[in-house]
């Protein structure tokens, strides 16, 4: 059952970001789900890991949902590889490196969004873009990593113990 | 910062950032759906289709929590019957208001008449608020081609820009990157609307390039006005809600226009795969 932990927690996060947020938000201020689950991946099994289940998972919403191919998976993929920098790095509880992990690649990809909008001919104001969208929407992931990071744990216990003992072998 | 690109997980997101920045430089124009999206696409969207119909469920009991009273709370503590019949009510109220939206379509459809329609439902939606693009559960199957005008019972919706074999990806007038070109139907002043991004459920339009000394007050209802080789001509796109008036009209907008279509609860579309007349000649 534990094994099956990561594959519910993608299929829920595709579920959340991709129908229930998008009809259920707070003035459009929504947490990303799927960013939490890349930066946990990486957090917990490593770089290399997590920067592929994150670009899979970018691909995957980019190619059914998104205006451009390749935006979400930079997202995903560099916060799952950096979320790997911390990889055995810090004691096993902690939950506040990979919340901090997880609001940075929030962070990054909706300025990447930002970036993509502009270049596309999109005007804004940065400055209220950031304070009324970007940093709540960050907050709002940084708080939802942290419960799904101590899922994750749980579920992947087992392969995080084996990817210890080869980590030291 | 040598050592930094001696590191091998550093080095190889580098290359995939840059290649995935390419990738979506390359597809940021218009193009056609690979097989293999065209594939993944196919098999998600029945799971897609029942995942975004459950959620009306969840979307409907969580508005429930927030609406019911303390009096309503303990009403349904005590009466359990009670609440079974509330849950019928419930159902039949979501049903009710199924059959509205199915009515008004046919409705719709029945009134315009000179179009092909295909009905279809949304399954899906970009994430964020940056682009407002959502997947339908039609594509090729049902004839639909990109560049397919998607309209419902209010008015214009977007039009296609991406067919899959059993979806299709539909681009919104309210896209910040998105512009129609409009008439104000009491005056047929022609101009161009654009979307604007906006944080929150309230989605406006801006109206450019109405000829200068225009006529224009809030409350005009804004329309397609056919040119180009998307949208048919006469399909309500929404209401001036904002007039401005400013002495350089070539560069800044005319008025603020409220969309007729409620972007924030779409569940089902027409997309518009041809007309009669068209049907006649074939």
């Amino acid at each position: 059952m534990r094994r099956m932990i990561l594959p519910v927690m993608i299929l829920i996060g595709i579920y959340l970001d991709s129908i229930l947020f998008c009809r259920l938000n707070i003035g459009g201020i929504r947490p990303d789900t799927l960013m939490a689950v890349a930066v946990s991946a990486g957090v917990l099994l490593g770089s290399m890991k997590g920067g592929l289940l994150g670009l899979g998972l970018g691909l995957f919403m980019d190619v059914l949902f998104g205006k451009f191919i390749g935006l979400s998976a930079i997202s995903y993929m560099a916060a799952g590889m950096v979320g790997g920098l911390f990889f055995q790095k810090f004691f096993a509880d902690n939950v506040i490196v990979p919340a901090a992990v997880a609001a940075a690649g929030a962070l990054l990809k909706e300025h990447v969004m930002m970036l993509a909008v502009a270049l596309n001919g999109g005007t804004f104001s940065y400055g209220a873009m950031l304070g009324g969208y970007v940093l709540p929407c960050m907050l709002m992931t940084l708080a939802l990593e942290m419960p799904v990071h101590v899922l994750l744990k749980r579920g992947l216990a087992r392969q995080v113990h084996a990817e210890h003992r080869s980590g030291r072998a | 910062m040598r050592g930094l690109f001696q590191n091998k997980p550093f080095v190889i997101m580098l290359i995939a950032i840059v290649l995935l920045g390419i990738l979506a430089f390359a597809t940021s124009g218009e193009r056609s759906v690979t097989w293999l999206e065209s594939t993944v696409g196919t098999v998600v969207q029945p799971v897609q289709t029942f995942a975004s119909k459950a959620s009306n469920e969840i979307i409907g009991f969580v508005q429930r929590i927030f609406k019911t009273t303390d009096a309503d709370k303990a009403l349904e503590q005590l009466s359990v019957r009670l609440a079974q019949l509330e849950t019928v009510e419930e159902e039949n109220e979501r049903l009710r208001a199924e059959n509205e939206r199915l009515k008004a379509l046919l409705n719709y459809s029945e009134i315009s008449s000179d179009y092909t329609l295909v009905t279809a439902s949304v399954i899906g939606n970009s994430q964020g608020i940056w682009f407002d693009v959502f997947t339908i559960n039609a594509g090729r199957n049902k004839g639909i081609e990109t560049d397919m005008p998607v309209v419902n019972a209010d008015g214009l919706i977007g039009r296609v820009t991406e067919v899959g074999a059993t979806w299709s990806k539909v681009t919104a007038i309210i896209d910040s990157g998105t512009e129609v070109s409009v008439m104000v139907e009491r005056t047929r002043d022609i101009g161009l609307s654009r979307g604007t991004l906006d944080t929150g459920e309230v989605h406006m339009l801006e109206l450019y390039f109405l000829a200068s000394g225009y006529d224009l007050v809030p409350g005009d209802v804004i329309t397609t006005n056919g040119m180009g080789s998307v949208y048919p001509r006469g399909i309500t796109v929404g209401t001036v809600t904002e007039v401005s008036r400013s002495s350089d009209a070539s560069t800044s907008r005319n008025a603020v226009i409220q969309p007729s279509v409620d972007f924030s609860h779409l569940e089902e579309v027409m997309v518009i795969t041809g007309t009669e007349a068209e049907e006649g000649e074939e």
